[in-house]
């Protein structure tokens, strides 16, 4: 496919003339977070870190509350739109601008799950109309991770600073430029457009995007062998090696809520009065002890053990038994945000290690 | 000096284990992330040397004492020759404000004193990492140094020596009770009397005006993403099902609707209200960098006012929220 550069100073114009038809989001820093929000006619340029953000661009698409109805005296109504952060989930097409590949990937991950047509190998069969309402038609710039942080991890989960997994059109930070490649036919056909402020990439520019990208790879540590992490956890359940993971953790959702990957929820009435209120869907997550409380009082979960056996099986057995692929892409946000750092990179080696214990024992 | 200091500590760690005196340890080991440590829980004298004790060193570690978290590590060794009663004796590491909220736990009646034996610390300050990342323009860091009173900072392409004092956490840097106020063991040298920058509590919630003060909780709050990072890693927020967990009845959303995150963090402050230590774990704990510190320092200062009381100075004191005085001030009842 051809490739394209684009003039750094230039972002904005390519911005703009998204804007006309899309609703942008772009990576902002603010209060010392970054995260991704909705270009507004006053908003500024997208903050640039040359890796992924400190949020996920997951609530783009799977916002942490959805209203699902509103009821009123027995008729039920579909949610009023202006109110919320996302409105119209089914009218705007949406264009995310500056995401990482991991997070990229993390979409077609969750596509398998809600039900996008994709042709992968596995999916859930369920289709999930907000997901896919808001995913049609999106439009997807990702920018190459030129300086890969210290917790990254993607070259573990066959991902890296610029795969293209999932992305529309792929840039690379070349300097004064970035080079554009598009690599979808979403993308061959934007780029089309008339009155971009693009032009064709010199010879020159491709290979100094190919050094770029070599240079970024070199800095990711040697990556740790998972391919039979799937099968080594299948033999784990009873194991004690759950309570040494979970020993210290404190139950708090900040690894889940910050996950790309993660997308547990709940569904909850929120009554406003007498026979009136609103029916939402709100995410969730597997580490607060009120996770699958049942009715009863019985909780199947009871303490950080089985939630922490939770957490890790479903990202890496129960995702790929289901869903053809692990439920992660290395993007170390749990890393950097848990209070007391719990790192998923040990989880899965003191994993490792406990299987191949066993299997010498044998 | 930070070196001999984690030498007295694994030397007291490990007779304290080899003595048969306490069954665990809880203290901090190394992690992976060059500015973070980990808690650990030691049970073996091998295992010992992984303890260490520097300016990254941030979780309040009694909230590991209590009930609810890490119940498979306070079950009691299973070796009945090694203790005769079926309780834990746990060993844990305690700064200035980790000491003040085990004193808290056992005024109110969370652990009992004997169980615990207190490993004081001298500590002067902990790094506060949004105050570093600011500083250095969001700069990932693979290397730290600490120099005296500055701390070197190393990355792929940069080396930046910043002010100490310019990068410790707001709740050290005004610390005004920096020795644990209950130890079994001592490390180190009291600070109390080291030349360090000492200053009242700010108490800039006072000077705002009602509306500033509004913008300030709104500001704060709707960052809040609502993980109970900050409930969770603080020591005092122990109680078997948090009111924002209630199912029957339900008295929280569970949307980040602010009314009910600004409902949840008021309660929190409120629940805490003359028991809260400064300690600033909250703070540390929360990804999105929720700040409501001024208010707690306020409510602390209220606290004081009213009750003569300061949290978890005093295994003798008794909690004013635990006790009525005719004298109390009343004058806020209609």
């Amino acid at each position: 496919m051809a490739a394209f550069k684009i003039k750094k100073k230039r972002l904005k114009e390519l911005i703009d003339s998204l804007t006309k038809e899309y609703r942008v989001f772009i990576p902002v820093e603010s209060d010392g977070v970054s995260s991704f929000k909705e270009v507004t006619s006053d908003s500024h340029l997208p903050t640039i870190n040359s890796h992924n953000t400190d949020r996920p661009p997951k609530e783009i698409f799977f916002p942490q509350t959805e209203t699902l109805f509103t009821y009123k005296e027995g008729k039920i109504s579909p949610p009023e739109q202006p109110n919320t952060k996302y409105r119209t989930p089914n009218t705007d097409k949406i264009a995310i601008f500056g995401a990482s590949p991991c997070d990229v990937k993390s979409f077609s991950l969750l596509d398998r799950l809600f039900g996008m047509e994709r042709n992968v190998a596995k999916c859930s069969g369920y289709k999930d109309a907000y997901w896919i309402n808001r995913r049609t038609n999106a439009l997807i710039f990702t920018i190459g991770c030129n300086y890969p942080l210290s917790t990254c991890f993607c070259n573990w989960l066959n991902g890296g600073p610029f795969t293209k997994e999932g992305s529309d059109l792929l840039l690379t930070d070349i300097g004064e430029d970035f080079l554009v490649e598009p690599c979808s036919q979403n993308g061959e056909e934007f780029i089309k457009t008339k009155g971009l402020p693009i032009q064709k990439a010199a010879k020159v520019d491709i290979k100094r995007a190919s050094t770029v990208r070599k240079e970024a790879e070199s800095t990711l540590s040697e990556p740790v062998d998972i391919t039979s992490l799937k099968e080594g956890l299948d033999t784990l359940w009873d194991n004690p090696v759950w309570n040494e993971i979970a020993y210290k953790c404190l139950s708090c959702a900040a690894c889940s809520y910050l996950c790309p990957t993660c997308y547990c929820f709940d569904i909850q009435d929120e009554r406003a009065g007498n026979a009136r209120g609103k029916r939402i869907r709100v995410w969730d997550s597997c580490m607060f002890s009120l996770f699958t409380k049942e009715a009863s009082g019985h909780n199947p979960r009871p303490s950080s053990k089985e939630r922490m056996r939770q957490r890790i099986m479903h990202k890496f057995n129960y995702f790929v038994e289901n869903l053809g692929d692990f439920g992660c892409v290395g993007c170390g946000r749990c890393i950097r945000s848990c209070p007391v750092n719990m790192d998923i990179r040990e989880v899965i080696n003191t994993i490792k290690n406990v299987k191949l214990t066993i299997s010498n024992e044998k | 000096m930070m070196r001999s200091l984690e030498n007295e500590l694994k030397e007291c760690a490990r007779k304290l284990l080899t003595e048969k005196k306490v069954d665990l340890i809880i203290g901090y080991s190394k992690s992976p992330l060059p500015l973070r440590s980990t808690p650990c829980f030691i049970r073996e004298e091998k295992d010992v040397d992984s303890l260490i004790f520097d300016l990254t060193c941030s979780n309040n570690l009694a909230t590991y004492l209590q009930k609810s978290k890490c119940a498979e590590h306070r079950k009691p060794n299973t070796d009945p020759t090694v203790r005769m009663e079926n309780r834990c004796k746990i060993g844990i590491i305690a700064k200035a404000c980790d000491a003040r909220s085990i004193v808290q736990l056992i005024l109110e009646k969370q652990v009992k004193k004997e169980d615990i034996t207190v490993i004081g610390i001298a500590c002067t300050g902990i790094l506060d990492l949004k105050k570093v990342s600011d500083r250095l323009n969001g700069k990932e860091i693979l290397n730290y140094n600490p120099q005296d009173d500055e701390v070197l900072f190393e990355g792929k392409d940069f080396k930046k020596a910043l002010k100490l004092s310019d990068i410790l956490c707001d709740s050290c840097k005004t610390c005004l009770n920096p020795d644990p106020s209950v130890y079994d063991s001592f490390i180190g040298e009291p600070v109390s009397g080291a030349k360090t920058e000492k200053q009242e509590p700010m108490t800039e919630l006072e000077n705002l005006s009602f509306g500033e003060r509004w913008e300030y909780f709104e500001h704060e709050i709707s960052k809040c993403i609502r993980c109970y990072a900050c409930r969770n890693a603080c020591p005092l927020c122990y109680c078997e099902e948090c009111v924002v967990d209630r199912t029957n009845p339900q008295w929280f959303g569970k949307s980040t609707e602010f009314s009910d995150t600004f409902t949840f963090h008021i309660t929190r402050m409120l629940d805490t209200a003359g028991r809260c230590v400064g300690c600033g774990a909250c703070i540390r704990a929360c990804p999105t960098h929720v700040d409501l510190a001024p208010l707690g320092i306020k409510i602390e200062k209220e606290i004081k006012e009213r009750f003569g009381y300061t949290a978890g100075l005093s295994l003798d004191a008794t909690p004013p929220m635990a006790t009525f005085n005719e004298d109390d001030k009343e004058e806020f009842i209609m």
